[in-house]
């Protein structure tokens, strides 16, 4: 009796043990080669340890980023922190950051950037060979950049306005991420140490840091509402004037004027509304304009969405700015009149970043186009050498630009800028944004300080955002933005370091012509 | 007593003893990259252990079956083998004044396995007093839970062991085997009062209040054990075995599939009622939904799998540790067969899932020729416990079932495990010893 039954049992228990076995076929062999080629496979974090990366060099071929393999271990280094929060780290702890992420494949060789020969080496499962890449940023001005922000928070972006190459992207304070790379188990303590830092020195500032514009957002504002024809260069308003001293009631909302320093309230255009800076004229201006045309161009200069640093597909993040109240798919509408008139002279709710404002300054340099951004000139061949290969593989150039505002709009606000440096209203205000004052005799610089109020005890942030050169047809070569946080308690801090930065650019430049 | 010569015993275990040693050796090559052996001390001593068993059974004219010592010497190597590969601080024992390794630690709870193994089968005479003494069994066996509820600690987020100074027991392993007993007592008498007596509400026909209310109580313990110690492969285990005898007992399927109803509807309500329960559950679902956090060891088990492939990395050339780090935690006691997987690859996992199927076919063997109902019971108890967690873990760690924290059998790390095993190979040896002599007797009659 129990004999018929055990025979029974032992039939269910062949079905089980045929089960189970299946389960063990499905992944040993079937789900295998899926499962090996997951990216937190252990097998191919170990395969990443101890892979190759290529070095990236600055414009010049000068070494910022190298690695050697020991013991299994790929580590890297890092020469210059001044490039850190753009070249990134790559940590086998805290995963990939900057251009290291951007250009992981290209760098560890996964990808050869020609498609044939990438197929080719996939076909013939050839080792995968390390690439080297070249940025746009000349080490020196990124260095000088650096050293003028010195212990300040802040950051400075510089752009070719003709091109859209980075010169420079400094964010500060920063710190060296070459401890970060190498021994998984060494990097905690020092991830741990920038993590607690009250300093956020882990902020990208340049690309994902958000502030309030103050003034530098008038230059947009004059470019929007010129293009638009809502004002000309002679477009006055009556009671601006009266209004400078008693202030602009809007909505029963009194928008006042900053300290003029002494200045007398006249009937002023353009011009002087931009070097005085008047919150009234562009209070006027931005209420002319209307909130949705205030909005249709931030839009087309880049503002309310994400964007990126290029080239496209392999591209750094730039956290997205806003003009009016961050919604979902963007800026949303202005809640009322007050909120638009505040807009319009940088403060309400307005904050961006530092990259989006060099990319305005860009646009008013380059006639109304404005210039799409990218970091990496090219990719080459792996060099052992501490310079670059002269085999280049893959050539990144300028993608031209967006037309955002006509040719005559951006001349107009061009030499409204260049008055606010160097007229005589201006230069209380922007006169340290003269690159004269550093050295150049035979260019003008134009430009526009910001002075973010933030409310209570916090000192506001200083900004400038400029080009150069840009006296008479002069075709600017460098645009600038310039933040610093809490730095314009006494005199700006901002202008004068991007003078300095303006005419360094310039003199390195005659160098590389003469 | 007489010597009885083993030949088919001895027969097998010749190539699987060579074979221990071998994979040591192999496994040293590859892991120092020298062309050396390296220590062979803990391969011989298991070697000497087995044969050791074999000659006892010898001397004492041992008649049980033959297959069943090769079967579990086969399994304990591949463990061995693997266990000496693994970092060995993973566990191990500093008792006596010495420093054992995890490897010597297994080895040194084979010897004390064996040896209990060798008493049972030799030493059990009489199997009276596990059938008339099963309600002392049965109250072991629920002290035994109580105990590991009020004074266990918990390991790995389930309360599975008592600290006993020295030495920590997990007393599930022990529970286990008086439960079996006592199933197998209670059911052969029961067996023989009512053959085919049937309470009819309505039209469902329930199993006879005799078989229904022990299932209840069980599976009330087994939910107590899901909800209290978060032990949910002993639950599964000791209500699988209940399942399978009273099947053989009474050769009903409606009984299993009324059981596996009220399982599944308790497992519900816990599901409902407990995290824990439904977090496991989830995991079990989708892994690779958090494989860094909660699922990080399924998916990594799986990962092992994957590269094992059908041949396998080789020996000592599985991917272990990556940075010093296990690649699997909980490698040597809940994923040793992933481990053997990997690098033995399809072929050596299926070669390890065979020695199972042989030890439990065998052991069905003895229950079919067992003298009585209480012999037969006995054997199919112990079997299929035997068998069903091999089956339980392993497919835990195929992802066929969720995951539990129970051994495999004779492989996995752990005393209490070993030592369990070995004692129930011991009874079933001791029972098939009953049988064959019994054969003898009606043939010499």
């Amino acid at each position: 009796m129990i004999a018929t039954n055990v025979r029974r049992l032992g039939f269910y228990l062949i079905l089980t043990f045929a089960l189970v076995s299946g389960s063990l076929v499905w992944w040993q062999v079937i789900e295998a080669p899926n499962l090996a080629v997951r990216a937190d496979n252990p097998e191919v974090i170990a395969a990443r340890r101890s892979l190759m990366r290529g070095s990236i060099f600055d414009a010049t071929g000068q070494l910022l980023a190298s690695s050697e393999v020991t013991d299994g271990l790929s580590r890297r280094t890092y020469t210059d922190p001044a490039f850190t929060h753009v070249i990134g780290y790559a940590s086998f702890r805290f995963g990939t950051t900057g251009i290291e992420r951007a250009f992981e494949d290209l760098l560890v060789g996964q990808t050869d950037p020609n498609p044939l020969r990438d197929l080719l080496n996939d076909v013939l499962a050839r080792e995968p060979q390390p690439r080297d890449l070249t940025l746009t940023i000349d080490r020196r001005l990124q260095d000088f950049a650096a050293q003028q922000l010195g212990g300040d928070a802040g950051a400075v972006v510089a752009l070719d306005p003709s091109t859209g190459a980075v010169l420079a992207i400094v964010s500060t304070p920063t710190f060296d991420a070459t401890p970060l790379s190498g021994d998984p188990e060494t990097a905690q303590e020092p991830m741990d140490a920038l993590r607690e830092n009250p300093a956020e020195p882990l902020l990208a500032r340049a690309r994902q840091g958000r502030y309030v514009p103050g003034s530098i957002m008038k230059a947009f504002t004059a470019a929007a509402a010129l293009d638009a024809g809502v004002i000309t260069p002679s477009t006055t308003y009556p009671e601006q004037p009266r209004q400078e001293s008693e202030g602009f009631v809007v909505e029963g909302f009194t928008i006042r004027e900053h300290d003029l320093g002494g200045i007398q309230p006249a009937l002023w255009p353009l011009s002087e509304a931009l070097q005085v800076s008047s919150n009234i004229f562009f209070a006027h201006v931005g209420l002319d304009l209307g909130g949705e045309a205030f909005l249709d161009y931030a839009r087309r200069f880049g503002f309310c969405e994400a964007s990126e640093i290029g080239p496209p597909g392999r591209a750094l993040a730039v956290a997205p700015s806003y003009v009016s109240e961050a919604v979902d798919d963007g800026c949303g509408p202005f809640s009322d009149e007050v909120e638009l008139a505040s807009a319009a002279f940088g403060q309400g709710r307005t904050r961006v970043t530092p990259m989006q404002m060099a990319l305005v300054a860009a646009a008013i340099a380059g006639d109304g186009v404005m210039p799409h951004p990218y970091v990496v000139r090219d990719v080459r061949t792996h060099a052992e050498a501490d310079s670059p290969s002269d085999t280049v593989l893959e050539r990144f150039t300028s993608r031209g630009g967006s037309r955002v505002i006509g040719r005559q709009a951006a001349r107009d606000v061009r030499s409204a800028m260049v008055d606010a440096v160097n007229g005589e209203l201006g230069r209380p205000f922007a006169g340290q944004g003269d690159i004269t004052l550093y050295g150049i005799s035979d260019a003008r610089s134009a430009g526009k300080t910001g002075t973010a109020q933030l409310g209570g005890e916090q000192a506001p942030h200083s900004w400038f955002i400029g080009f150069a050169p840009a006296q008479d047809e002069a075709e600017p070569s460098i645009a600038i933005a310039v933040l610093v946080e809490s730095g314009a308690s006494s005199s700006g801090r901002a202008a004068p370091i991007a003078g300095e930065v303006m005419a360094e650019w310039l003199r390195l430049s005659a160098q590389e012509g003469g | 007593m007489r010597i009885t010569w083993r030949g088919t015993e001895l027969g097998l275990l010749i190539p699987i003893l060579l074979l221990v040693p071998f994979g040591f050796a192999v496994t040293h090559v590859a892991l120092s990259g020298t062309f050396e052996a390296g220590s062979l001390e803990l391969a011989l001593g298991y070697v000497a252990l087995i044969v050791g068993a074999h000659l006892a059974l010898v001397a004492f004219g041992h008649r049980g079956d033959q297959l069943i010592l090769p079967a579990v010497g086969a399994m304990g190597g591949i463990g061995l083998i693997m266990l000496n590969r693994l970092p060995q601080d993973l566990a191990g024992t500093s008792a006596l004044g010495f420093q054992l390794g995890m490897a010597a630690t297994q080895l040194l709870w084979f010897g004390v396995g064996i040896v209990a193994m060798l008493v049972i089968a030799v030493g059990l005479r009489d199997d009276g007093i596990l059938r008339h003494y099963k309600y002392t069994w049965a109250a072991i066996g629920i002290g035994l839970l109580v105990a590991t509820m009020v004074f266990g600690y918990e390991v790995n987020g389930a309360r599975l062991w008592i600290d006993l100074g020295p030495v920590s027991v997990q007393p599930g392993e022990l529970i286990k085997i008086v439960l079996v007993i006592f199933v197998a007592a209670y059911l052969a008498e029961t067996r023989t009062i009512l053959t085919s007596a049937r309470v009819r509400i309505g039209f469902l026909s329930i199993p006879p209040l005799p078989y229904f209310l022990p299932m209840l109580a069980l599976l009330a313990i087994v939910m107590l054990i899901v909800v209290r110690l978060n032990d949910l492969g002993t639950a599964l285990l000791f209500f699988g075995t209940f399942l399978t005898m009273l099947f053989v007992a009474t050769g009903r399927r409606s009984y299993v599939l009324i059981g596996l109803v009220l399982f599944a509807g308790a497992s519900y309500v816990a599901y409902q009622l407990f995290g824990h329960v439904q977090a496991r559950f989830n995991i079990w679902l989708d892994p690779f939904a958090d494989p860094l956090g909660a699922g990080f060891q399924p998916v990594r088990a799986i990962y092992a799998l994957g590269r094992g492939g059908i041949f396998g990395e080789g020996l000592g050339q599985g991917l272990v540790t990556l940075g010093g780090n296990l690649t699997i935690p909980f490698v040597h006691t809940d994923f040793i067969f992933t481990a053997i997987a990997e690098e033995l690859g399809l072929l050596g996992a299926f070669a390890l899932l065979a020695l199972v199927a042989v030890l439990v076919f065998r052991g069905l063997r003895i229950a079919a020729l067992a003298r009585d109902d209480f012999g037969g019971l006995l054997a199919v108890g112990l079997t299929t416990s035997l068998g069903i967690q091999a089956l339980i873990i392993i497919a835990g760690n195929t992802k066929l079932i969720p995951l539990t924290g129970i051994t495999l059998p004779f492989v996995s790390y752990g005393g209490s495990s070993v030592l369990a095993s070995f004692v129930m190979v011991g009874l079933l040896l001791a029972i098939s010893h009953r049988s064959a002599l019994g054969t003898d007797a009606e043939a010499s009659s």
